[in-house]
């Protein structure tokens, strides 16, 4: 009647799932696999290590904001509000820092803080109001892109080029660019080491602890979980927090790289993020998504991006490759779930 | 049986079709003739295949192997669909348009003005007395209603086979009357009609011969004299091994303090002034019509509706006394995560220091473990506890739901419904759960809506009525559930009399 798996099942169902692991992340790994060849074909040129640390590199901020966005998606809500925190993190950090005269290390701590707090308010504003996160982000997003033209007055910032009556001393400047030095025979960007020790904290989060199998949860039945008294409303809040935070810490590693800042800057990566995180196979619906699709996401998104604009057949080729993309590598993913199913039956 | 190759061709013909769910087995070679002119009834357990082999007739399933012919000729349903007809429990229509437009869907022809409503629909509406909604949004309509709006798109459309899944479960005694004479104006005008239900005296009332299904094929066909409710019951519990009643010694733990108890509980709206307590070992039901308070009063109880008054549970007062309680919503989509497998949707409402210890860090292992022993102790039939909560029949996903909360050892369990769309063999199962988890020293309230629950599975029950909880009936007192029941109904109107 009540049969567990015994130990000889247990073995095959080791290899099953080895299989099934493959089938899973198979879609996403092979169409990263056939859009890397084909451009290597094009170019044979652009299979170098030097390239290969740039891709990360490129990669690096859509993957930190799309870790965080994955949370918030797995827990059933949206955000559309991350690039304008992103935005706003760098736009602060940038007044904080050259016209505040507020030493580097403080107002990096104060601007992840501000991406912090955002997410706190749309967290707030989403659990308590109950007001649907798509329209408390949207409002966010316009709110902040609005303090960012504010607190930057329109300006675009560059640390090495500080206002006329301010020095930088060279130590807060060589700290601040050193965050995402590069290092190596192959010029790999620090920032690259600041993605993969980010995607290790989620994954943990994630998929090892009490937070993340109720995130889980929470996203797969959000009235069954309040029924069963989870802490339905604190693990929301969380989940918008850590985004937030995670789109500050994304803006200022970018703005330490790039070292100019411009009012609008982040706006831009909205697309993007929202395209790895759904290639990576996370569902709209909540419930569902890991952060290994997520860094394949990311990764297939910065191939395309990263070989397009080496090869420049022109900006309409990148755009149409981009959109078609992302419907094809989830339309391959709904392919490969239904043989998964099938061969489960 | 003359039916097979007697004069008629006429009506479907079912030859061993069988369909296989992954390793499990839903049919397994089932044999059926569905002739028209009469209802045949449908009976089974539970994952029994029963709801298998109405979406195969109804055509959103394939079978995997077997025939299916219609007047003679074969016949495919996913293809041949519209001959077909579900009515189902809960019509799937669309409430944003009025009742003619949702006899019309789908049949509006290609013409580019509104399209308007013919006569011959008029005729089905006029016939099945719903003509007179035509104007009306069916989300404005009375469930019946609506269940008759369906019937009339069906025959509008012509369908030769009417199923009929559980149609009167959330009807009155009226409106069930009604529909099942509709039911039988079907069949005399030739129609197929089936009959799936667990109420096995509408059955016996009203269908002509009852199949039996258990384990994937039918296993006894009852007509004439050996259709009866007791035939049929067991038809179905036949070697289930679990036909020991779950009555209890009720009172063992009798004369011992109470393990839960609440006075001057009141709600803002629902009810007002409840004194209850409960001793360890007992289960208590509580009934109550809708509306009357019942069930806010349960789920008030697990902290999930706000009251003021003193509750205390084992030796907890006010919040905390809460927390030792647990909360069983009456249906599945309310406490299963279908996006989880059947050992986390077990475990899901454990925390630290259970399931998660420093850091919140997950152990797996132990996960592992704590599933497989809850499968076992709860009678969960599954062949894994990774596979999908979904991949379970009816009443084992209704096992997990309420292993979920017994999981986090409440003192007080809350239930509602507790067996609601469960068969016979998984009710008795359940009754056996609770009655176990009683005399482990906790208590078990669970709001019931049929009689016959209170008499198998409570030792006494409370009707609320109007906000206010009746004096206890000790169920034991009774050796008829009809009295039982006359009881009861008399305090349903009049509460707070003295059974």
């Amino acid at each position: 009647m009540s049969n567990v798996e015994t130990a000889p099942k247990q073995a095959g169902a080791a290899a099953n799932a080895g299989i099934d692991l493959a089938l899973r992340m198979g879609g996403l790994l092979l169409a990263i696999i056939v859009v890397a060849g084909v451009f290597i074909a094009i170019n044979p040129n652009l299979a170098n290590l030097n390239m290969g640390a740039s891709l990360l590199r490129s990669m690096s901020s859509v993957a930190i904001m799309a870790l965080g966005l994955t949370l918030v998606i797995v827990v059933g809500e949206i955000d559309l509000s991350f690039g304008a925190t992103y935005g706003l993190a760098v736009n602060a950090l940038a007044v904080m820092w050259l016209f505040g005269g507020i030493p580097v290390y403080l107002a990096i701590i104060l601007a992840v803080l501000v991406g912090t707090a955002v997410g706190l308010f749309n967290g707030l504003l989403v659990t308590r109001l109950n007001i649907p996160s798509f329209i408390v982000t949207l409002g966010s997003y316009n709110l902040l892109y609005g303090i960012s033209l504010w607190v930057s007055n329109t300006a675009t910032f560059n640390p090495a080029y500080p206002p006329p009556d301010v020095t930088i001393p060279d130590a807060e400047l060589d700290f601040f660019v050193g965050l995402t030095q590069s290092f190596g025979s192959f010029g790999l960007s620090l920032e690259v080491v600041w993605m993969f020790g980010i995607a290790l904290v989620v994954a943990f989060l994630l998929h090892r602890s009490l937070f993340g199998f109720r995130l889980m949860a929470i996203g797969g039945n959000t009235r069954a979980a309040e029924l069963a008294r989870l802490p339905v409303k604190r693990y929301k809040i969380l989940a918008f927090t850590l985004c937030g935070t995670l789109a500050a810490v994304a803006g200022i590693l970018d703005f330490s790289f790039i070292q100019t800042s411009q009012p609008n800057t982040g706006l831009s990566f909205t697309f993007p993020v929202f395209a790895a995180v759904i290639i990576g196979g996370a569902s709209l619906s909540g419930g569902k998504g890991t952060v290994i699709g997520t860094l394949g996401g990311a990764l297939l998104l910065a191939i395309l991006q990263l070989g397009l604009s080496i090869l420049s057949p022109g900006p309409h080729v990148q755009q149409i490759f981009l959109g078609a993309v992302t419907i094809g590598a989830v339309a391959l993913d709904l392919l490969l779930t239904s043989i998964r199913k099938r061969r489960a039956a | 049986m003359s039916a097979a190759e007697g004069p008629t061709d006429k009506g479907v013909r079912i030859r061993g079709v069988a369909k296989r769910y992954g390793s499990t087995v839903a049919l397994d070679g089932i044999d059926l003739d569905l002739v028209p002119g009469e209802v045949l009834g449908i009976a089974g357990p539970n994952g029994a295949g029963k709801s298998t082999l109405m979406r195969i007739i109804a055509g959103e399933e394939k079978p995997d192997s077997g025939t299916l012919t219609l007047d003679g000729v074969p016949w495919f349903p996913s293809v041949n669909w519209h001959n077909v007809a579900v009515v189902h429990q809960e019509p799937q229509l669309f409430p944003n348009l009025t009742v003619a437009d949702n006899v019309m869907v789908g049949r509006e022809g290609t013409r580019s003005g509104k399209p308007r409503l013919s006569a011959a629909d008029g005729e089905v509406m006029k016939a099945l007395g719903i003509a007179r909604y035509a104007g009306v949004l069916l989300e404005d309509c009375t469930l019946a209603t609506a269940q008759r709006t369906e019937i009339a798109r069906a025959v509008a459309r012509q369908a030769r086979v009417f199923l009929f899944d559980e149609p009167n479960s959330a009807l009155t005694e009226e409106e069930s009357d009604e529909l099942f004479r509709e039911m039988k104006k079907l069949a005399g005008e030739g129609r197929i009609v089936l009959l799936v239900t667990h109420r096995l005296g509408d059955l016996v009332a009203h269908a002509k011969r009852v199949a039996v299904i258990r384990d994937g094929k039918v296993r006894a066909m009852l007509e004439g004299s050996g259709l009866t409710e007791d035939a049929i019951a067991q038809q179905l519990v036949v070697d289930s091994g679990a036909e020991a009643a779950a009555k209890g010694a009720g009172g063992a733990h009798a004369g011992k303090s109470t393990v839960a108890e609440v006075s001057g509980w009141s709600h803002g709206a629902a009810f007002r002034d409840i004194s209850f307590s409960a001793r360890p070992g007992e289960i208590i039901a509580l009934m109550g019509v809708e509306g009357s308070g019942a069930r806010e009063f349960l789920r008030s109880l697990a902290g999930l509706e706000r009251c003021s008054g003193t509750i205390r549970v084992a030796e907890e007062r006010g919040e905390a006394a809460q927390l030792l309680t647990a909360y069983v919503p009456a249906t599945r989509v309310e406490s299963l995560y279908s996006n989880f497998s059947v050992g986390e949707n077990l475990l899901v409402r454990l925390g630290r220091p259970d399931i998660a210890g420093v850091a919140l860090a997950l152990k797996k292992r132990r996960m592992k473990e704590l599933a497989a022993e809850a499968v076992q102790r709860f009678l969960v039939k599954t062949r894994t506890t990774t596979q999908l909560i979904r991949s379970l029949s009816g009443g084992n996903q209704q096992k997990v739901a309420i292993a979920q909360a017994l999981n986090c050892s409440p003192r007080l369990l809350l239930l509602e419904e507790p067996t609601r769309g469960v068969d016979i063999r998984s009710k008795r199962e359940i009754y056996r759960l609770l009655r176990d988890y009683a005399e482990e020293g906790n208590a078990v309230l669970m709001f019931c809506t049929e009689v016959l629950e209170v008499y198998e599975a409570a030792d006494r029950v409370h009707v609320v009525s109007e906000g206010r909880l009746s004096p206890a009936i000790d169920v034991h007192g009774y050796d008829q559930v009809e009295k039982l029941a006359t009881d009861i109904t008399r305090l349903e109107s009049h509460a707070g009399v003295a059974a």
